[in-house]
């Protein structure tokens, strides 16, 4: 069993150190709970983040996994609340900021400049997870498919992702 | 500009992110195609412009779809709204990890969901399609803007740039239009 107190500091240090998000998270993980505090086995760590990825959630719901098993319930809450604490308290400062800076004309331009960028991530976030995960016709198919519903009809997203999920676990897609 | 912004209680906020959160497979930018679908498109709780600003600050620090969700109910109630939307994203992949954590450590197995994994992500990459295309044809329709989406994603998909790096970039030539034209016109 780990302390709670530590715990806490060492996610709440983890918060605040990952800039850009993502996955620079999974080193950096790797070696404070795997070298440093030897609070996961190697298996259990990789396994941990398998378990993350089945989730909605971020990368960093690692952090549930890791503080469950250094202290149960309670750790993973704690774990989990400090992980996202600096993130969350910095986007809140940003909020509160932004209907007044951006009426300065600078940041204004800035921020225009930003849009477009915005659709480019958006579409590299696609391409990305299509070259890892499009290898078949009937991935390209349910593609299309999927597309076509969400584009021309009002079904709800979730309904749609969730029975391509079913499909998949019906036809054993593997 | 797209306004008419309704106002939303906090019990609505509480409920449109814990859905997104319960079913947003496939994480990242699939919360963010879930989040503009349902809180600019559907419900029409904040504009376009103001909730792919949201997207670029969360790329700072931290996961962008957890921010984007802070920002938005940030935006429609404060930072209560902004907590409650967090946390009310998170909370369904809390419960699920706990719940597998438990699991996990008693039996050391992983659960095989990865067939339920191979039908979604597919369907997820056309949620995410469907959003920039909504979004492109709003701020990247003309041709200087569809130029710097087209380079964006070369650089993010192509060439592996950190989005941080290109949003800074893209501002910084926000800028030097904004002064060209104010010095011109």
């Amino acid at each position: 069993m780990v302390g709670i107190v530590q715990l806490a500091w060492v996610f709440l240090k983890i918060g605040v150190i990952f800039f850009g998000g993502g996955y620079v998270l999974i080193p950096l993980l790797h070696r404070i709970m795997v070298d440093q505090m030897q609070w996961l086995t190697l298996k259990e760590f990789l396994d941990g983040v398998a378990l993350s990825q089945l989730t909605p959630g971020p990368l960093a719901m690692l952090a549930t996994f890791a503080g469950y098993k250094g202290a149960g319930f309670a750790g993973a809450l704690v774990a989990t609340g400090c992980i996202f604490f600096p993130c969350t308290a910095l986007m809140l400062f940003l909020s509160s900021r932004y209907e007044k800076f951006r009426r300065i004309a600078a940041v204004h331009h800035f921020l225009d400049g930003i849009l477009p960028a915005v659709v480019g991530l958006v579409f590299a976030a696609a391409f990305n997870l299509g070259r890892t995960s499009l290898a078949s016709a009937r991935d390209f198919l349910l593609l299309g498919v999927g597309f076509a519903l969400l584009q021309f009809t009002a079904i709800a997203p979730m309904a749609v992702i969730l029975g391509a999920a079913a499909v998949g676990l019906l036809l054993h897609f593997s | 500009m797209e306004k008419e912004i309704k106002k939303a209680s906090l019990r609505e906020i509480a409920a449109t992110f814990f859905m997104i959160g319960a079913t947003g497979f496939g994480g990242g930018m699939a919360i963010v195609a879930l989040v503009e679908r349902r809180c600019v498109q559907e419900k029409r709780w904040l504009g376009h412009d103001e909730f792919m600003h949201g997207l670029a600050f969360g790329q700072i620090l931290g996961p962008f779809s957890l921010n984007s969700c802070t920002f938005v109910g940030y935006y429609l109630r404060g930072a209560v709204g902004g907590v409650l939307a967090a946390a009310s994203f998170i909370a369904p992949s809390f419960l699920m990890i706990s719940a597998l954590s438990m699991l996990y450590f008693r039996f050391h197995e992983v659960p095989e969901l990865k067939s339920a994994l191979l039908g979604s992500n597919p369907v997820v990459i056309a949620l995410i399609l469907v959003a920039g295309i909504g979004m492109a044809r709003k701020k990247a329709a003309r041709l200087g803007t569809a130029a710097v989406a087209a380079a964006a994603f070369a650089a993010s998909a192509l060439f592996g740039m950190s989005a941080l790096t290109v949003l800074a970039i893209a501002g910084c030539w926000g800028l030097w239009k904004g002064w060209r034209t104010g010095r011109l016109g």
